[in-house]
């Protein structure tokens, strides 16, 4: 077999191995589906790495989008799905246990369509085995149509841009609505990520800012401007959080769109690699640990981590793009994290009070935790690496 | 820019302000425009999902009682919302494509807001495959085929959804007794 050859089977093996990996745990009894998860997920992690560093050439010419950052975004997926396996218990439901996997393998092939209306009906599968699953408990209809109609809002509105001529200012507006919608970004939609609702959603919402690089191009200048207003009030809606939200969950669930919004604001200026290091820190951090301290630090770009870095280059980008629009984020970002972090809740969100900040604060107490916190801390070193090596 | 695709975005408004009423004649209307205003085998591929996501979820709620959701003390206000989006649309597409009315668009803005705004399942529902509509008749009108098939796709997967979502939440219609037979 030629070299060739085996990466197209190494990056087709990739795309097929979320699908084997849901069949698995389906297939594997209670007891033994999480072990299989793990495996699976983590073998699926090892193959993202392998088609990023070796790519198979001509992917173009046959009909994928072979792009590095695209490559490097399905790492992140394929992370994200790791962590969040090793952080869910067992799962009795055995079509509930394979909807991580196989929204993250939808989600892949979303991104990597040749067109992307494609991507768009894919990531319609996703969102119709999420909620056909999250539906079938007794009493949980409801809660999976609230989850089905945001996304499909989200959706519709993405292909009603694609149908209009491109770059005009109706297609960038309507294309950037969408995807926004898409996401889940407060203040635009209701944010729905909490219990299992966030086995679909971060893989979708990670998606939709992959596809929002791609559509760059089509959008033109008003897509750019469109994705750049909304992480703007996305993050002055955290900064204007009301008094009244004085609980620790309330400020933590705050943060949770932070990343999305900063990522989107990156994408806008075309500041690809840091929106990547941004759903590196939405990957691994977002959906139900935005709860914990350390995963709280992370969305709300505290250092050292991806998010840290993807906020300051994506903050070095908007300065040459508009430098008022540059005040406005950094103001909005401090006065964000000075209002959602008060004195009250810094005990148990931020890990520091009257004793200080400590390193048990810092080092999450579970495994997942774990993990997540040393792989955000080596992609902060690592993807600005591979950026001046040329990798991107 | 036809009747019929005027029509049809009128009906979309209707589908804000009663429900899911007008779905059925928005999706006849719909599949109109699109034979009208689109190319044989994409137009007549659209007409025939049109109308079934239009007739469909009225057939299928038949066997349901109404949803009764309340729809709170605002309930004029998405008509006048979907309608001012509309007149927007318009102004701002008349700058770029002269002359020509994106009805696709204006009915899938119609649906955005009555699923935004409406609190009752079945109202979101109907707004939802007002979308697909829209997005159906957009794709047909710029040939666009990929498009088109997301937007098919997209239209089955609610369709099949809110029907779902529909038989769990809504209690089945009880048949009436027959004349002169009492009920033990």
């Amino acid at each position: 077999m030629r070299f060739e050859d085996f990466t197209v089977f190494l990056a087709a093996l990739a795309f097929v191995w979320p699908f084997l990996g849901a069949v698995g745990v389906c297939l594997a009894p209670t007891e033994r589906s999480r072990d299989v998860a793990l495996w699976m997920a983590g073998l699926g992690c090892a193959l993202a790495v392998a088609v990023f560093v070796f790519p198979a050439t001509g992917g173009a010419s046959a009909g994928w989008e072979d792009d590095p950052v695209q490559r490097a975004g399905r790492v992140m997926l394929a992370l994200g799905l790791w962590v969040t396996v090793l952080e869910q218990g067992v799962f009795r439901e055995k079509l509930l246990r394979s909807v991580p996997h196989v929204s993250t393998a939808l989600a892949g092939l979303g991104c990597v369509a040749a067109q992307a209306a494609i991507g768009l009906g894919i990531l319609f599968l996703a969102m119709a085995w999420g909620v056909f699953v999250f539906m079938r408990p007794a009493g949980q209809a409801l809660a999976g149509w609230q989850i089905g109609r945001t996304a499909g809002v989200g959706l519709f509105l993405a292909l009603a841009g694609l149908t209009l001529p491109p770059h005009g200012l109706t297609t960038g507006l309507v294309l950037a609505c969408g995807l926004v919608i898409m996401t889940g970004l407060p203040p635009f939609c209701i944010p729905a990520r909490d219990g299992v609702g966030a086995l679909l959603l971060v893989p979708f919402a990670g998606a939709a800012l992959l596809l929002a690089m791609r559509l760059r191009a089509y959008g033109g200048g008003g897509f750019e401007m469109a994705l750049v207003v909304a992480g703007l009030v996305s993050v002055w809606t955290t900064a204007c959080l009301p008094g009244k939200a004085r609980t620790p969950e309330d400020r933590g669930r705050a943060f949770r769109g932070f990343p999305v919004a900063l990522a989107l604001m990156a994408v806008g200026v075309g500041a690809d690699v840091a929106a990547l290091l941004l759903l590196c820190g939405w990957c691994l951090a977002g959906g139900s640990r935005a709860g914990q301290g350390w995963a709280a630090r992370a969305l709300a770009c505290f250092p050292p981590g991806a998010p840290f870095v993807g906020c300051l280059l994506m903050l070095s980008v908007l300065v040459d793009w508009s430098w008022e629009l540059a005040l406005l984020a950094i103001a909005g970002v401090l006065l964000g994290i000075a209002r959602a972090w008060p004195d009250t809740s810094a005990h148990t969100m931020l890990g520091m009070g009257e004793q200080g900040l400590g390193f048990g604060d810092i080092w999450p107490d579970d495994r997942a935790g774990r993990l997540a916190f040393v792989v955000l801390a080596g992609m902060g070193f690592l993807v600005p690496l591979a950026m001046m090596l040329g990798a991107f | 820019m036809t009747l019929a695709a005027v029509l049809a975005a009128l009906l979309a408004l209707g589908v804000v302000a009663r429900g899911v009423g007008f779905l059925p004649a928005m999706g006849c209307v719909d599949a109109l425009a699109m034979l009208v205003s689109g190319q044989p085998p994409l137009a007549q591929g659209g007409a025939v999902l049109a109308v079934l996501l239009g007739v469909a979820p009225s057939l299928f709620l038949s066997r349901y009682q109404a949803d009764t959701t309340p729809e709170g003390q605002q309930a004029a206000l998405p008509p006048f919302l979907a309608l001012g989006l509309m007149v927007l649309l318009l102004l701002a597409g008349s700058r770029v494509q002269a002359g020509q009315f994106p009805a696709g668009l204006c009915i899938g803005v119609a649906g955005l807001v009555s699923v935004a705004c409406r609190r009752g399942m079945v109202w979101q529902w109907a707004g939802l495959l007002t979308c697909a509509q829209g997005v159906l008749l957009s794709a047909v009108m710029a040939q666009q085929v990929m498009a088109f098939v997301a937007g098919v796709l997209g239209g089955l997967v609610v369709l099949a959804l809110g029907a779902l979502c529909a038989h769990r939440v809504l209690p089945r219609r009880v048949r009436s007794q027959p004349r002169g037979k009492k009920a033990q």
